[in-house]
């Protein structure tokens, strides 16, 4: 028993990145931004937050630098893709690879080439008073960190924006027909600009989770595709807020069972399979899955005549 | 003229190397309506878009209320309350109604239910049968026009700009928007209806600014002018009178086209056709009158090869051509010009030399060794260019670049010069303008004197009573007959059309008399 409750609140653990990064990808994605740069906006977010903890010693730093520079390859993202008018997917694969490149390639700026690997203590467990004493749910639910619990207040904050305000419906009408938006005075492409840039926020800090919270230190294998499975998350979820959540706590599950198997060993199927799992789960529910809700204009480059 | 609402001072407009609009003026006073008529590509669109905001003027001035006013956004456009509606709807068409029409009028929290009640309100005040909580994309057409004027109203609109709002519409709904159009300008307000329908200009304006080439060539007052006036200023010279020699049933002529008792059955479905049988004779123009979907499309096909019959058998000449496919029958000569030119007709963008020999590229005609010789091709498209008249700089230009008119010419150019023997027109003037239904006209007239076969579907009745030889009505897939153009009526063809024989129209007409 102990140790399902262990592997659920793993399983929760591992799904806080994965639900903030889908998060973003919605906000971005329902404008019509198909924000593939995410893989790279994660690195991006991993390195700095690391960065700047180590250097500044403090967690709030870290996931303030996180926050920017995750801003900031999205912006770059996104004047590539709406002031340019370049390829979305492509712009985004490509960003996503320098980044590669230029996290690896600043971490030896900064660090060097350290002998053994810098290290930095994690984000402790909040427990949240009260709350945390309920059998099974108070350490599955409550006994998590504080980016756990900001996710799951984001949530309802993202949906509510996008259904119930103003600002929702500019947001879905860009990515249904950014025509009929620009026509009823509305700026399209700064809107989209500020859904990247909002995207990008998202992204940067759900990186910095994984060098903070997760590891304590930074490499360059950090994030191995989890950018991507917040893509994938958002397309499962149907670009809602809360599909978002469901389909971010089913991934962490499959994470935190791929590490238990590895840990506890001697299952005769090689561990390397169970790291796969989320990965082959993203293309097993998208094949099963039969009806989409596609922003209609998603990945469309917008250009304005004039 | 009081104070204008609004006014143009010369305003041009330059997109890369096209002038658009060259030095255009006007005035639009209260309670108004004015046509902006000319043919695609005149400018009509373009001039009204600086106005609303849509695109920047390179030159000129905007005075509303006669204050001088920078228009750089729709959003400026409409606190000086000019609403435009776009030819091609700019609806989000997942989103209700209500979204849609308080799209960017609202801040902060959307109260839906008190927005859908001031929408329906609205909706009810005009009479339009709008249901404010519907998603757009499943309304008709029709009603989603409706939604566009909505949108407009709501936002306090009194210079209401209208781009070709009739052409997606059916006869009815087309009077209920008159009459909200003059109802509206009664109140007050002022209408801009661009068009390239005459008969629309006539009914609903109290004046006509008609233009070409980006120029304003003539504003004239409805009850000063007519139609011919107004063809003659729209297109620069007068239309070409169509003059038809010879009838089919000139002795000797010989049968081309036999279609023998053709039944198409799909499985688990009604028939599409049933029964058809007649035959078209060398230099005969057989048209087919009947409402869109009635199986016309279907006919064409099953000439065409991409429909096989249930039973029944295609002749050409006298040759059994049925098992044929679409490849054997253009060698045969046959030619088809679809209903849909940018689906089934041509690639937009592909060169029009490349467009020319899209359908024969696997016959020998332009085959060097193998290897295609676009010299030749080229200098063919060219020859096409200069013939049929069409507006292209030469023959190295996208296809999709040209307007619709001018692509049509290129498709029909090419299917008739296919079609030796038979060529089917498949409504080959709908959407075009007044100059280029004269053109294609023209064309399918010159294929009958020079001894080919025509079919020509049709929905136009005046274009069928001017250029068909025989006429046949289609209705559910049969004919209801085949007549003879002298021997029928506009009111007969619509009862025909509408699945009632000639027999039952007798008896009607002996009941009346016997009462």
């Amino acid at each position: 028993m102990q140790n399902i409750i262990n592997l659920l609140t793993r399983a929760i653990f591992m799904s806080t990145p994965l639900i903030l990064g889908a998060l973003g990808e919605v906000i971005a994605e329902r404008t019509g931004m198909m924000m593939c740069a995410v893989e790279g906006i994660f690195l991006t977010g991993a390195w700095a937050g690391f960065a700047g903890c180590y250097l500044s010693g403090n967690m709030a730093v870290g996931f303030l630098a996180a926050l920017i520079c995750g801003m900031l390859v999205a912006m770059l993202y996104g004047f590539c893709t709406i002031y340019l008018t370049q390829h979305q997917i492509v712009m985004g694969t490509a960003v996503a690879i320098l980044m590669t490149g230029f996290c690896t390639f600043f971490y030896r700026v900064v660090f060097g080439i350290p002998t053994s690997p810098l290290k930095i203590e994690t984000l402790p467990v909040l427990k949240i008073p009260g709350l945390c004493r309920i059998p099974v749910i108070g350490q599955v639910l409550f006994s998590q960190n504080i980016i756990t619990y900001i996710t799951w207040l984001i949530v309802p904050v993202v949906f509510y924006v996008i259904y119930k305000t103003a600002a929702g419906l500019t947001i879905r009408s860009c990515g249904e027909n950014p025509e009929a938006v620009e026509v009823a005075g509305i700026n399209v492409r700064r809107i989209r600009f500020l859904a990247v840039m909002v995207g990008g926020c998202f992204g940067g800090v759900a990186g910095a989770y994984y060098s903070l919270c997760n590891v304590g230190m930074y490499n360059s294998e950090i994030i191995s595709g989890r950018g991507w499975i917040a893509f994938g998350i958002c397309f499962l979820g149907n670009w809602n807020p809360v599909g978002a959540l469901l389909f971010g706590i089913l991934f962490g599950i499959s994470e935190a069972v791929g590490i238990y198997i590895k840990a506890v060993g001697g299952s005769g199927i090689p561990s390397e399979l169970f790291s796969a799992l989320p990965y082959m789960l993203v293309i097993v529910l998208t094949a099963l899955r039969k009806q989409f809700n596609v922003p209609a204009k998603l990945g469309a480059t917008y250009v304005k005549e004039d | 003229m009081e104070q204008p609402v609004v006014e143009l001072r010369g305003i041009s407009k330059r997109f890369a190397k096209v002038l658009a609009n060259d030095n255009v003026s006007m005035k639009i006073g209260k309670g108004e309506v004015v046509a902006l008529l000319g043919e695609n590509g005149a400018g009509k669109s373009t001039i009204m878009k600086i106005l609303y905001g849509l695109y920047h003027e390179t030159s000129g001035e905007i005075y509303v209320d006669g204050v001088r006013r920078r228009i750089n956004s729709p959003k400026d456009a409409m606190d000086l309350g000019i609403s435009m509606i776009q030819q091609h709807f700019s609806l989000v068409e997942a989103h209700t109604v209500t979204e849609n029409i308080i799209l960017g009028t609202v801040k902060g929290k959307i109260d839906f239910k008190k927005e859908e009640e001031a929408v329906q309100k609205l909706s009810d005040e005009y009479d339009f049968g709008v249901p404010a909580g519907a998603r757009v994309g499943d309304l008709p057409v029709g009603i989603q026009q409706k939604v566009e004027i909505l949108k407009a109203l709501h936002r306090q609109t009194r210079i209401l700009i209208m781009d070709e709002p009739t052409a997606v519409l059916m006869p009815q709904e087309i009077g209920t928007l008159m009459s909200f159009v003059r109802k509206f300008a009664e109140a007050g307000n002022s209408v801009i209806f661009i068009t390239h329908k005459m008969k629309e200009v006539m009914e609903v304006a109290d004046r006509i600014i008609i233009m070409r080439n980006g120029r304003i060539t003539g504003e004239v007052r409805k009850d000063e002018t007519d139609t011919k006036e107004l063809a003659r200023l729209m297109i620069g010279h007068d239309l070409e009178i169509l003059s038809k020699e010879g009838t089919a049933e000139d002795a000797g002529r010989k049968k081309r086209l036999e279609v023998r008792h053709v039944t198409v059955q799909p499985k688990d479905a009604p028939a599409v056709l049933t029964d058809i049988n007649f035959e078209i004779y060398e230099g005969e123009v057989f048209g087919i009158a009947g409402v869109s979907g009635n199986g016309q499309q279907e006919l064409c096909e099953m000439i065409y090869g991409d429909l096989r019959p249930t039973s029944g058998e295609i002749l050409l000449d006298g040759e059994d051509i049925t098992p044929l496919g679409v490849a054997g029958r253009i060698e045969k000569g046959i030619g088809y010009c679809a209903s849909d030119r940018y689906r089934y007709g041509m690639v937009a963008n592909m060169s029009l030399a490349e467009n020319m020999m899209l359908k024969a590229s696997y016959l020998k005609k332009w085959d060097r060794h193998g290897v295609i010789s676009w010299r030749e091709v080229d200098r063919y498209t060219q020859k096409i260019i200069e013939d049929y008249q069409v507006k292209a700089p030469d023959a190295s230009v996208p296809a999709g670049s040209l307007s619709g008119g001018n692509q049509q010419k290129v498709v029909v150019a090419r299917e008739a010069d296919m079609g030796s023997r038979l060529v089917i027109f498949d409504q080959p003037t709908r959407g075009l303008d007044l100059g280029a239904i004269n053109n294609v006209q023209k064309v399918i007239l010159r294929e009958r004197s020079e001894g080919k076969s025509v079919l020509l579907i049709s929905t136009e009745l005046s274009e069928l009573f001017e250029l068909a030889d025989r006429i046949a009505v289609m209705y559910q897939g049969r004919f209801m007959g085949i007549f003879d153009p002298q021997d029928l009526t506009t009111e007969k063809i619509g009862l025909l059309m509408a699945g009632v024989s000639m027999e039952e129209m007798t008896l009607r007409k002996e009941e009346r008399t016997d009462e």
